[in-house]
């Protein structure tokens, strides 16, 4: 009896034992992970409708309307490290990761979250990672993505809205102005559009494959569905252009 | 930018000789305006061909020879005046003058129109969602006398182009390929995938189906997905 106790201590100090070795271990290397995401931070006064124009390569890039008139643009950047060079260029805020970085092979993704003033006009493009827009009223707003990555648009008013992707979805939560020009694509994912009722604006929305448009409220204009590959028509009195195209997913309208 | 602009800089560019913040600005135009991607695809295309095809005639190791030699043909080809020969005159009535003026208006004004809609390019709407069903009777009476491509040509044509572009930025993709991480290659991949089933899928309907202007239109759209693709990629 006494010989199982001491046994059975000796197995559960053993057992310690190990389990404070791995643990040590994992908090060896575990700092060794988080010191290699570095962090890039810098401000730069903008005009009156500054344009920021940013070339990623891979990571999410978030962009954020506020109520200062200022830049404000902060990264985190994954190992190998990438060069971040922005420059600022009469009214425009240029950031390339392509050109910065260019013959380098290996770079690690970068996340950035940029903050701008609510009336700057907004041009984004990566070639994979996700892209979000949100709090912005500029006169353009451009989100590009060369691959995979997802797109989302939130409380945008804006008279020029343009948002392609490769593989992901797109959501737009916005308004459509009088005589603006919308223009969403994607090759396979969901485009999702919330915006007001009483939005008024010719519509050309295409999912061929699918064939799955879903016009929610809006299908109550004057639309023609044919044989539901293409869906155009008039809702309002049209004077903003909306032109939805998913070759291999579906698109959807939701009332705000 | 206007197209006036990104049209004056798009030759330096394709040859990558510009500034950045101008080459950011062309490709943004070029994603909006399909009138000056279109040019930047043939431009492309000529780049391309340029590279890859070797001078099909042989330069002449002596040039002032050459000039010497064409000069003397053309002296040679120059006949010493005749002196003219008085001819009986030609009499018309005011009605036969007018006629002809008339037919000479007529048929100048005819050619002057095929002229002008064979020069200027069709956009890529007329090539590509438009069936023999959508032409007007004086598109359908111009094809069938071989002065305009029918639809079917045209979409043809249109596809020729667009695979000589394709071609053109595949191979520089080809080159950057190895230098990519596996996050990239996996996304580029998984991307063309995509693409090439959808270029599939369409090639497979309008075969059934030549006059799906929809297919067509679609078609038309994935392969330049697909250029984009490879262009935008090619940078890295």
């Amino acid at each position: 009896m006494i010989f199982n106790v001491v046994n059975n201590a000796r197995f559960f100090f053993e057992g310690k034992t190990t389990i404070l070795l791995l643990l040590s271990v994992v908090f060896f290397f575990a700092p060794v992970e988080v010191s290699a995401q570095k962090k890039f931070s810098k401000s730069y006064p903008a005009s009156q409708n500054v344009r920021l124009q940013l070339l990623n390569r891979s990571g999410t890039v978030t962009v954020e309307g506020w109520d200062r008139q200022e830049v404000n643009i902060s990264a985190y950047l994954e190992a190998p490290a990438a060069n971040v060079a922005p420059q600022s260029l009469s009214g425009t805020i240029y950031i390339n990761l392509v050109k910065d970085n260019q013959g380098r092979g290996d770079v690690g993704s970068v996340n950035f979250t940029i903050r701008v003033p609510y009336d700057s006009k907004v041009d984004i493009e990566t070639k994979v990672g996700n892209l979000n827009v949100s709090n912005i009223r500029g006169g353009f707003v451009r989100a590009h993505i060369s691959s995979d990555g997802d797109i989302t648009l939130t409380n945008i008013v804006s008279g020029n809205v343009s948002a392609q992707n490769g593989i992901g979805n797109i959501f737009f939560d916005g308004e459509i102005q009088s005589d603006g020009n919308y223009r969403f694509t994607s090759m396979r994912g969901d485009i999702n559009l919330r915006v007001p009722s009483n939005s008024a604006f010719r519509l050309v929305a295409t999912a061929p494959s699918t064939r799955n448009i879903n016009l929610g409220s809006f299908s109550g204009g004057n639309m023609r569905f044919g044989d539901g590959r293409r869906v155009v028509g008039q809702f309002g009195d049209g004077s903003a252009t909306l032109t939805v195209t998913n070759q291999r997913g579906s698109i959807a309208f939701i009332r705000r | 930018m206007n197209c006036e602009e990104c049209q004056e800089n798009l030759s330096v560019y394709l040859d990558g000789e510009l500034d950045e913040a101008l080459s950011m600005s062309i490709r943004t135009h070029l994603t909006l305006c399909m009138d000056c991607a279109k040019l930047c695809e043939d431009f492309a295309v000529i780049l391309d061909t340029c590279q890859t095809e070797p001078p099909s005639e042989i330069i002449p190791p002596n040039s002032q020879a050459l000039w010497c030699r064409i000069s003397n043909s053309i002296e040679g080809d120059i006949k010493p005046p005749v002196a003219e020969q008085p001819r009986s005159g030609w009499r018309f009535s005011f009605l036969q003058v007018g006629s002809a003026v008339l037919g000479v208006a007529l048929i100048s004004s005819l050619l002057t129109v095929v002229g002008i809609r064979n020069y200027f390019e069709p956009s890529g709407e007329d090539f590509t969602s438009r069936s023999a069903a959508t032409q007007t009777t004086f598109e359908k009476i111009l094809s069938k006398v071989g002065l305009a491509d029918t639809p079917f040509e045209a979409r043809m044509r249109r596809l020729k182009e667009q695979e000589s572009a394709i071609v053109y930025w595949d191979k520089r993709v080809q080159a950057q390929r190895a230098k990519w991480d596996n996050k990239m290659r996996d996304a580029f991949d998984r991307n063309l995938n995509e693409i090439n089933q959808t270029v599939n899928e369409y090639t497979m309907i309008l075969q059934q189906d030549p006059d799906d202007d929809l297919s067509g239109e679609m078609l038309d759209s994935a392969l330049n997905d697909k250029m984009n693709l490879l262009r935008d990629f090619s940078e890295l």
